[in-house]
């Protein structure tokens, strides 16, 4: 084995993947490895600030720029947010397929010249699709899963995205609709991959498992009994995957009595300010102490109650391990890190896999679930109280907590992909 | 809150700005502490200076001599801990109060002495005292009709953003302005600040700290007065209102290290490298994150002043 090997992390364009990675990466340079980050534009210097070297893919033509695109997303997608999980198939996971498709093909003949750049002797790839160069490159690949273990189709789990349990009777309905919303997509894909002569994938799957590695992140707490298990040679469970951050001062809050509440629904749910509003105007009417990360947008707020800070971006791992509930939309990566740390989640998704992971809090005793929005402000507040009263959960999380710290998911993962490099 | 409460807290609060201000003067244990010099340098009588003296004096951070007045015992730049440990600045004065709420948006940008009164449950002599050393930082300014607005804060990460623009425009041409001079003493309590902090683990805090003080010690240096009076305002703005973006310990390492390269560079006297080595610390230090991302999109990138799609009656920056 190389002293020094070189592991090239290929995370999609999202902070989920994003920051799932460097947890990973942080243990692999422990190890001695080197990681370098394939970078999508616009998450540039991103990786650096952790200290890991980035490699840039080119930005792809576009017609307009990102700016006035966001525009058009979020005048077209903010709605459909509202929508139920079968509602937002046609509306936004078949339009978000697209898009996905889109990029992988724009970026396949850059990420070919960029991986022969760097030479890896590892690819980490944690995406939703698959990019035929990465097969082509010549070295063992790993694929995680940092979405919900829903995106691994089984009999007894879920329908990936549904939102619904995996015996509900509208099960089926669901999964008829999910193949037409994806069927232009899945069709357009299919014969990009044969083009680059890799083998076709069954509808609505755009990513295949690895031969050689993939690692779920799907705590034991969140794991669902399969008909078809999974093959433990070839595939590993994280316990959670937290990445090393900067400590949160807790001098920061205002001097209020009261339970800590961490408030995050990621960089997309920070967009609508309105609702985040909304829900502020509820928590200053608790007795409890509410961080609440707004991301780029603090300059939509004013008359911020006294019990309530806002941030553009706060050390998650270190404020989630000091709260006592953690209110997010169910990113995968958030859902973990509150498991991690022992701390109760109130889920209130917007799309993707926040759907299964609102249902999935509920199915495990670790927290609760509501809409996003459709809510009255007595039923919000009531969410919120109920869950911070609640010591039987609270003891749950902490016998969960406790045994996944013992073997932490990013540490288990660079000891498995450096593995590889004896196989 | 009762009088003497109040009262005590406008003590607490200009002690430590007291403090503050006796570090970024140098001054070295033993110097003297002239009343009314740090009285009008706050805006202040000379009788809530003597309040601050006293409290310091109790805490053993300077001591009184008869006939004398009051001379410090610590090292402002040196003793960091002292000042840290010092009643936090929210639990400080009013004046440091107003500040903070308005920093987490409590506070629009405009105000008025009788809301203040409201809202503080504080007399109007404690309001306007509290408001005539907020100005005195330039922190408000009087507006016609029995107003108050705060000037630019940098309390969001787009004023963030404005303000490392501002500096990437002066700071490397303050250095190339002829007759740059660097202060070898306190040049040395910076590079010992850095080092020092480079062995051990970097909080935020301490980060903050030590690149104002970097960056003032610059500004002192710099050969065309103006540039280095607006930048020491700015600095000051800097050290009393600038929010924690998040930025990842490996980053505050690196900065710190760019600190003493550029103080290396300044001490052999290449100014030109040095004024390019500032550029490049600068723009290194930019927030790059996207401001949204989203699998299928590309990432929202983090330029100019948002409010939001849908923030109804809130709109605005704060008005």
């Amino acid at each position: 084995m190389k002293q020094n090997p070189v592991i090239a992390f290929f995370p999609e364009a999202s902070f989920g993947a994003a920051l799932n990675s460097v947890a990973i990466a942080q243990a692999l340079a422990r190890r001695g490895a080197v990681p370098v980050f394939i970078c999508h534009p616009g998450f540039t210097g991103v990786f650096a600030e952790y200290g890991f070297k980035e490699v840039h893919l080119p930005q792809p033509h576009q017609t307009g720029n990102a700016a006035d695109y966001w525009q058009a997303f979020i005048k077209r997608h903010l709605p459909h947010f509202q929508l139920t999980p079968l509602q937002q198939l046609p509306t936004y996971v078949g339009p978000t397929w697209e898009a996905i498709v889109d990029t992988a093909i724009a970026a396949e003949s850059a990420l070919g010249a960029t991986l022969a750049q760097i030479s890896p002797d590892i690819i980490v790839l944690d995406n939703v699709i698959m990019f035929p160069a990465i097969a082509r490159a010549g070295c063992p690949w790993v694929r995680v899963i940092s979405c919900a273990e829903t995106e691994l189709p089984d009999a007894n789990v879920p329908a990936f995205l549904s939102g619904m349990a995996a015996d509900d009777p509208g099960r089926p309905g669901f999964e008829v609709a999910y193949l037409a919303a994806t069927a232009t997509a899945h069709r357009r894909y299919g014969r990009f991959r044969r083009a680059r002569n890799l083998p076709p994938l069954p509808p609505g799957q755009f990513l295949e498992s690895s031969p050689d590695l993939n690692l779920l992140l799907a705590p034991d707490l969140l794991r669902h009994t399969r008909a078809t298990p999974l093959n433990p040679a070839t595939h590993l469970m994280l316990q959670g995957c937290v990445r090393d951050e900067g400590q949160f001062d807790l001098r920061l809050l205002p001097d209020h009595p009261g339970a800590l509440v961490y408030v995050s629904f990621g960089s997309l749910g920070a967009v609508d300010t309105g609702l985040m509003d909304r829900m502020i105007r509820v928590f200053a009417t608790i007795a409890a102490r509410f961080v609440v990360n707004v991301g780029a947008f603090s300059e939509a707020y004013r008359q911020v109650p006294d019990n309530v800070v806002l941030g553009a971006w706060f050390p998650q791992p270190s404020v989630v391990a000091q709260s006592d509930l953690f209110i997010h939309h169910g990113g995968n990566n958030s859902f973990c890190e509150a498991l991690y740390f022992g701390v109760p989640s109130l889920v209130m998704p917007y799309c993707w896999d926040g759907h299964d992971n609102a249902l999935r809090a509920v199915q495990t005793g670790v927290g609760g679930a509501l809409h996003r929005s459709d809510w009255a402000d007595a039923d919000f507040r009531t969410a919120i109280e109920t869950l911070l009263r609640d010591t039987a959960i609270r003891q749950k999380l902490a016998t969960a907590s406790a045994s996944m710290r013992q073997n932490p998911g990013n540490e288990a993962a660079a000891a498995a992909i450096l593995a590889l490099l004896h196989a | 809150m009762d009088r003497q409460d109040r009262i005590a807290k406008t003590h607490a609060g200009l002690a430590r700005r007291v403090l503050e201000q006796a570090r970024l003067l140098r001054l070295r244990p033993g110097d003297h502490l002239p009343e009314q010099a740090f009285a009008t340098a706050f805006g202040v009588s000379r009788t809530p200076i003597r309040g601050a003296y006293k409290l310091l004096e109790e805490n053993g951070l300077i001591e009184h001599r008869a006939t004398a007045g009051y001379f410090l015992l610590i090292d402002p730049a040196g003793d960091t801990a002292a000042l840290e440990s010092w009643p936090d600045r929210a639990q400080g004065g009013l004046a440091e109060t107003i500040l903070a709420d308005r920093a987490a948006r409590r506070l629009d940008g405009d105000i008025s002495v009788s809301f203040l009164i409201r809202r503080y449950a504080a007399t109007r002599t404690t309001v306007l005292n509290a408001l005539i050393i907020l100005q005195s930082d330039d922190i408000l300014t009087r507006v016609p009709g029995h107003a108050w607005r705060f000037r630019p804060l940098l309390d969001t990460p787009n004023a963030v953003a404005d303000s490392l623009q501002f500096r990437l425009i002066l700071e490397p041409a303050a250095i190339l302005a002829p007759g740059f001079h660097l202060d070898p003493a306190a040049a040395r309590a910076v590079r010992l600040g850095l080092q020092k902090a480079l062995t051990g683990r970097i909080g935020t805090a301490a980060f903050h700290r030590l690149d104002t003080d970097f960056h003032s010690l610059v500004a002192l240096g710099s050969g065309n007065r103006f540039a280095s009076d607006t930048l020491l305002a700015h600095h000051r703005l800097r050290q009393i209102t600038q929010k924690d973006l998040g930025t990842p310990e490996f980053r505050l390492r690196q900065s710190s290290e760019e600190h003493l390269t550029i103080l290396d560079s300044l001490e052999r006297r290449q100014f030109d490298v040095a004024a390019d080595q500032m550029a490049l610390h600068l723009r290194l230090s930019r927030n790059q994150r996207p401001d949204a991302a989203n699998r299928g999109s590309p990432p929202m990138p983090n330029t100019g002043p948002r409010t939001g799609p849908n923030t109804g009656p809130n709109t605005g920056p704060g008005r």
